[in-house]
């Protein structure tokens, strides 16, 4: 037998026949960064899981999870995949305790599932998470990436709302952190050290998240300005008002004709302010931060509510969806800086696409000091690489100077391998090794893919 | 190392004057708000970052345990030098460096008073949100080594949802910076490591912190039982209204006896419990919500429900809270306080079964607690000279930790382990758990230089 074989074989006694693939053909087709898997093995649950990886510890191989799929571009060029982990199986709820509000569920599940299930409880319940790929993503993907989406605003992001996580660790052990109390001091937070680090530390297997109650009323500003200072001014001000929205959003133009914002707003840029909670607070909002935007120089001011209102934010945070559907080799960036910076940072990024030749959907968490720029290359791959490879330079340079650093969430191989792909190397890296090389001294868990080489 | 000679070396590095070593220094600095006083070789207080990363330095090539010390507040031994070694006192750092407005960030040093702090933001219209009860003396550094809490969090959470940077030295003097003033810097999140990690990982010489606008409106009340289940069935049903106060705080009889005591801010002493509820946001609306938590507190069988007009009777409200802890001191000549967490719905049963060990053992307990946060402070009264009663203090103190455990809890929700807990860690930690996080220790300390003997069970039988 040969080793490939033996492989696939002692997968299939662990996880069932079915649950193992290893037809060359559907591999090809699960590719990550161009490397094919050895073999696609899909667990149901976290002891199968656990012996999975004990078996992968033991023979040396790599693991990549995966869940739906829907952020395998994010990360360095994997060094090996031997194994694909496949999530999808382990989508059952664990603790359903809403009296508590704590809700424990395994990693495969998607996120679209459990908000329409808490959103049918009683007054209704939400996961306080709205990150893109709303119908498709996976919360285990979520969380091991720390995606987020505008309304983190007002929510915070996953470290503030995850309570505990379920993991198995490097060797195959079953690893469980924090629990379901609000508070918890009980040892190191590895359950935050687990948000983020992209399996790299443990394959994320079960969540207990904090919900929030469903609130009174919602609504959506968009405001359009023709200037970027004038759009930055505006949401900076809000920014530092006594008002709360649950997201402080910028835009320029070619993002809006992308979410295909409603008629009626001109302008290069528009302020998209999302409000949530009691009537009256919202009602108020409304009036005066329409007011506020006139003020500023805003030419439009347009509102949103109930459907209108929901589908606004889902186009909104798929945007990156949207445009890699209607053109090939989609480019994605995210630069974070200090909060102070948006009109700098908006305009570097303006600056370095004119100067590629090269055109970006760019979106800005203003109220978080994030700005996401989505570029399609289209198809002519060979002849853009050089100029975005340049303007992935440029920008990592200008992020670091605003307090920040630059990643390439996703990218055509070729870019890959020409970019630092997690900006700039920061002084803690000597940490994020060490942790590494303690937790994983074997490097099993999707070597290369993760910062600082791990 | 001879003490004498170690004492010469790192007079060298601070300064003759801020290395402290007389008998009675030794002492003064050997214990901190819990009941497990250790002994330092001797205390040094440096100024500047660079004096840090030279002491810690020394302390490597000498093998000479390094134990991080604030204002000795801490409530499970996590300061105290148990094992001997250089008590590294930040008291001497303590410069607000920064009040960044545009970014919304604070940089201080770690032994700024957490009340300094925000005192200096609130000039600005800013706040930071953690606020543990003995904030006026506690260090930030020390807020961040114990991931502290306080009467907030059930809107805003703890520390460690505000702390976004910090400077470290790490265990060979090498100074890093984790996170930072922005939001979302690649790599793990080492700041969420180190708050709560109580001194094991690193020294903290440096923290940047969240600051946020001030709110427009806050209305506080006090609502007064005659039975605890009903304050707490009155938090589940705050809860259930789809409500997020800032604060949900409740005390017992006894700890309002105490507290009417010391500070006459009007607490009907034959209460069974009160119940202090907090709201902030925009004053649109904020009167609708006030009357419908008074409704839930009249359909919750309360007696008097008390709504703050001004600041005046707010603080006369807060004030019975934040010194509780103080009143209730004055009862007996000792209290050992302990932090466990439980669901919330589980509040009512975990509050009995206090009551219940309390009876057993034959000991006062005071209740006071985060009831929004489901985090109980069973403040257990006697007298440290007797030293039956002494045993009996922690044979219930251990059993209130195992019974909320029990519960799905966890044995600390803001304290932290220190020495006192580690053998409360078995019952919510696995052995393969714990192994794990000795691993997280190993990576950022290998020599175990830290604070040696805290957070961590020494063995997988503890």
């Amino acid at each position: 037998m040969s080793n490939a074989d033996k492989l696939a074989s002692r997968l299939r006694e662990i996880v069932g026949e079915a649950n193992v693939t290893d037809d060359p053909e559907k591999l090809k087709a699960l590719a990550v960064d161009g490397e094919t898997p050895g073999v696609m093995v899909a667990p149901a649950t976290i002891e199968e899981t656990a012996q999975v990886v004990a078996y992968a510890h033991a023979e040396k191989l790599t693991v990549i999870p995966r869940g739906n799929g829907t952020k395998m571009g994010l990360g360095g060029i994997p060094k090996k995949v031997d194994i694909l982990l496949s999530t999808r199986r382990m989508n059952r709820y664990r603790d359903y305790d809403i009296a508590n509000l704590t809700l424990g569920v395994e990693c495969g599940l998607s996120l679209a599932e459990i908000q329409a299930k808490l959103a049918g409880e009683g007054k209704g319940y939400f996961v306080a998470l709205d990150p893109p790929h709303t119908g498709s993503a996976t919360v285990g993907g979520i969380v091991a990436t720390n995606d987020s989406g505008p309304k983190r605003f007002l929510y915070g992001a996953a470290r503030d709302i995850i309570l505990g996580i379920k993991a198995v660790s490097p060797d195959g052990s079953i690893v469980s952190w924090g629990g379901k109390a609000v508070k918890n001091v009980a040892g190191y937070d590895m359950t935050k050290m687990m948000i983020g680090s992209m399996g790299a530390l443990g394959i994320i297997c079960e969540i207990s998240f904090r919900i929030t109650p469903r609130f009174d009323a919602d609504a959506t500003l968009l405001i359009s300005f023709d200037g970027l200072k004038a759009a930055a001014g505006y949401l900076r001000k809000l920014l530092h008002s006594k008002f709360y929205p649950a997201s402080l959003e910028l835009m320029n133009a070619r993002a809006a004709a992308a979410i295909a914002v409603s008629a009626g707003l001109k302008g290069s840029y528009v302020a998209a302010i999302a409000l949530e909670g009691i009537e009256e607070a919202v009602a108020r909002q409304i009036a005066e931060l329409s007011e506020m935007g006139r003020q500023e120089g805003g030419t439009d001011v347009v509102t949103l509510k109930d459907q209108p209102h929901r589908d606004f934010w889902i186009a909104y945070r798929d945007l990156a969806d949207t445009l890699a559907t209607a053109a090939p080799n989609l480019v994605m960036l995210k630069s974070n800086f200090i909060l102070s910076k948006v009109v700098e940072m908006v305009s570097a990024c303006e600056a370095a696409l004119l100067k590629a030749g090269l055109e970006g959907a760019l979106v800005c968490r203003a109220g978080n000091g994030i700005l996401y720029a989505a570029i399609p290359l289209g198809d002519d791959l060979a002849g853009k690489t050089s100029d975005l490879v340049a303007l992935v330079a440029r920008l990592t340079d200008e992020s670091v100077k605003q307090g920040g650093n630059l990643v390439v969430q996703r990218a055509p191989r070729v870019i890959k391998e020409k970019v630092s792909v997690w900006g700039q190397s920061r002084s803690d890296a000597v940490v994020v090794r060490s942790l590494k090389e303690k937790l994983d001294p074997s490097g099993i868990l999707n070597p290369g893919r993760y910062v600082a080489g791990v | 190392m001879e003490r004498t000679a170690m004492i010469q070396e790192l007079a060298k590095i601070v300064g003759k004057e801020d290395v402290l070593a007389s008998e009675m220094e030794i002492q003064l600095y050997g214990y901190d708000a819990s009941l497990n006083p250790g002994k330092p070789d001797c205390i040094v207080m440096p100024a500047t970052t660079e004096e840090v990363s030279q002491v810690v330095r020394f302390a490597h090539e000498n093998g000479i345990p390094v134990i991080a010390r604030g204002s000795g507040t801490n409530l499970s031994g996590g300061s105290s030098p148990t094992e001997g070694g250089i008590a590294m006192l930040f008291t001497r750092m303590n410069r607000i460096l920064e009040i960044d407005v545009d970014n919304q960030r604070v940089v201080v040093e770690p032994g700024a008073i957490t009340l300094d702090i925000k005192n200096a933001i609130a000039k600005y219209g800013y706040l930071y949100h953690p606020d543990p009860s003995s904030e006026k003396a506690t260090t930030i550094g020390g807020n961040l080594g114990e991931n502290a809490g306080g009467a907030h969090c059930f809107k805003y959470g703890v520390t460690s949802n505000h702390v976004l940077g910090a400077e470290v030295v790490l265990y060979d003097g090498t100074v890093v910076e984790v996170g930072g003033k922005s939001l979302d810097n690649p790599g793990f999140d080492l700041p969420a490591l180190l708050v709560g990690s109580e001194g094991t990982l690193g020294m903290v010489t440096k923290l940047t912190l969240r600051m946020m606008p001030k709110t427009e409106a806050v209305k506080t009340m006090l609502a007064i039982y005659e039975t605890i289940a009903d304050g707490a069935n009155t938090v589940t049903d705050i809860v259930k209204a789809g409500m997020i106060p800032t604060t949900l705080e409740m005390m017992d009889n006894l700890t309002i006896k105490a507290v009417e005591a010391a500070y006459h801010v009007g607490l009907p002493e034959d209460a069974a419990s009160i119940l202090l509820i907090e709201l902030d946001g925009l004053a649109d609306g904020m009167e609708r919500l006030t009357d419908e938590v008074v409704a839930i507190c009249k359909k919750n069988k309360v007696r008097e429900v008390r709504v703050a007009k001004n600041d005046a009777e707010r603080e006369r409200i807060w004030a019975g809270r934040k010194g509780a802890f103080g009143a209730v001191g004055r009862l007996r000549p000792n209290y050992l306080v302990n932090d466990p967490t439980v669901p919330r719905t589980k509040l009512p049963e975990a509050l009995a079964n206090v009551f219940e060990i309390g009876k057993k053992y034959n000991l006062p307990i005071a209740n006071v607690f985060h009831a929004g946060d489901g985090n109980l402070h069973p403040l257990i009264l006697f007298d440290q000279r007797d030293a039956d009663e002494l045993d009996r203090v922690h044979k219930a103190a251990f059993e209130i930790m195992v019974m909320c455990a029990e519960l799905g809890g966890t044995i600390s929700g803001e304290h932290g382990i220190g020495v006192e807990k580690l053998r409360g860690m078995s019952y919510i930690f696995s052995p393969r758990d714990i192994a794990e996080m000795r691993k997280v220790k190993q990576a950022f300390d290998p020599v175990n230089l830290y604070n040696p003997g805290k957070l961590i069970p020494a063995d997988d039988a503890a």
